[in-house]
């Protein structure tokens, strides 16, 4: 049982607390109290009182009519010659950055050997190694898969980390909020009523058919997500198909069919979105630490061809799918109604 | 024999295939209206895609591959005449003068 505590109005936390809130701590506001009552018995007469008041209502006037000037000559300049100068300054910053843009790309171009020689990066040891020595040392058929989630392994933790990011601006900006008594806003219930036009789904042809397909497209997705290690396929395009079947179920029997499932709900795709980001980053951000080398994960390989071999790559290609199914699948309600 | 008579009967299959979309693109260009535009193009994505396919099996004979290409025919002509009839669908739910189009058939 928690312990009772009856001096909590002056406890450091709640001082804290109230400090942050407010800016004033418990004293101050005492103090502020304190004052408050003590200037209250400060009597005048009516004349006072009334010149006091005909004094305050001329200078509030004043201070409107001035306001209302400063504001007109505002829109004037804003208008006429602000617009101008901003529009100038817009051309003038946009031809600069772009001859700056242009200059470090040619700078950067004339530093790189010329194309078509001998001793060129494309022709170096390095994608000779990658196809020689691929197969034994991430023990991946499929040669792409063992370099996208092997070698450069941490170039493909960036991109999903940017279709995560892609994923979250886009929430940031469509997805409407409850508001702070956690009913739903003006703008939400607008979106809703809106909606209402395209639901219920009652096109029984495009239900049957999505019925007999989206299974077909899922168990195609995850053939192609679990073979990513042997043959082409993987992650990414896993993903895509996935979240393109289940933007046809949810196309064919509408969202408030689908909101039923939980696989479809926001909750789950913050879950399985982290997760699958915490693996991944746990799994290879080493290398990050370790200056870009390599850290032997002391996982077997197994032999080459087997469903269960080149170590990370097939739970790394598992959690490339998550992150890209969800993002997939969750811009299709955001874009339509702002929500899940 | 059997060798050449499979070319000859694939040929024959693919030619076809390729006349039917070469009409039917021909129809998207030709015909005004959508419905009638989507008549042509529908055309092509059944008929013609099954005879260019067909052709192709043909030429394949029994093997992994005519499995995978006769997949492909049925997952054609499962979801394209669906996306013919949305289309379809669609014009005719938000096109309001539709009647200028229809012509009245009295029988």
């Amino acid at each position: 049982m928690a312990k009772l505590r009856n001096n909590y109005e002056s406890s450091a936390w709640f001082r804290f607390l109230s400090w942050m809130k407010k800016g004033s701590s418990r004293m101050e506001r005492d103090m502020i109290h304190a004052l408050e009552t003590e200037a209250l018995p400060n009597q005048r007469s009516e004349t006072e009182q009334l010149a006091l008041d005909r004094e305050r209502e001329e200078k509030e006037r004043r201070d409107r009519e001035n306001e209302r000037a400063i504001q007109d000559k505002l829109h004037l300049w804003s208008t006429r010659r602000g617009s101008r100068l901003v529009r100038v300054a817009y051309r003038c910053a946009a031809v600069l950055i772009c001859v700056a843009i242009i200059y470090v790309l040619l700078v950067s171009m004339s530093e790189e050997p010329m194309f078509g020689q001998a001793e060129n990066p494309v022709n170096n040891e390095v994608s000779a190694r990658y196809i020689e020595d691929g197969l034994t040392e991430t023990g991946s058929v499929n040669i792409v898969g063992g370099m996208i989630l092997d070698y450069r392994a941490f170039d493909t933790l960036g991109e999903s980390h940017v279709l995560f990011i892609a994923a979250c601006s886009v929430m940031l900006l469509l997805r409407m909020n409850l508001d702070k008594n956690g009913r739903p806003t003006r703008e939400q219930l607008d979106a809703e009523a809106d909606d209402r036009k395209y639901e219920p789904h009652n096109d029984v042809i495009l239900q049957k058919v999505s019925n007999l397909i989206v299974p077909c497209l899922l168990l195609f997705g995850i053939y192609v997500v679990l073979n990513g290690h042997l043959s082409a396929g993987g992650g990414f395009s896993g993903g895509a198909i996935m979240g393109a079947a289940l933007i046809l179920y949810v196309n064919a029997h509408g969202l408030t069919k689908a909101s039923q499932h939980k696989l479809f709900g926001a909750k789950v795709f913050k879950y399985v979105t982290f997760a699958a980001l915490a693996f991944y980053s746990l799994a290879k951000s080493y290398s990050f630490f370790m200056g870009a080398n390599h850290l032997d994960s002391h996982i077997p390989l197994g032999t080459p061809g087997n469903i269960l071999s080149a170590g990370l790559i097939l739970p790394m290609n598992i959690s490339v799918v998550a992150v890209s199914l969800k993002k997939k699948y969750s811009f299709y309600p955001l874009f339509r109604k702002g929500d899940f | 024999m059997i060798a050449w008579l499979q070319f000859i009967l694939g040929a024959l299959l693919i030619t076809a295939g390729v006349v039917v979309l070469a009409l039917s693109l021909f129809g998207v260009y030709r015909f005004n209206y959508v419905l009638n535009r989507m008549h042509a193009a529908a055309m092509g994505d059944t008929l013609g895609i099954l005879l260019v396919l067909g052709g192709l099996i043909v030429f394949s004979g029994f093997s992994a591959l005519s499995l995978k290409l006769l997949l492909t025919i049925v997952m054609l002509w499962l979801t394209s005449p669906v996306s013919s009839h949305l289309i379809g669908r669609l014009e005719v739910h938000i096109n309001e003068k539709i009647d200028k189009h229809l012509k009245e058939v009295n029988h």
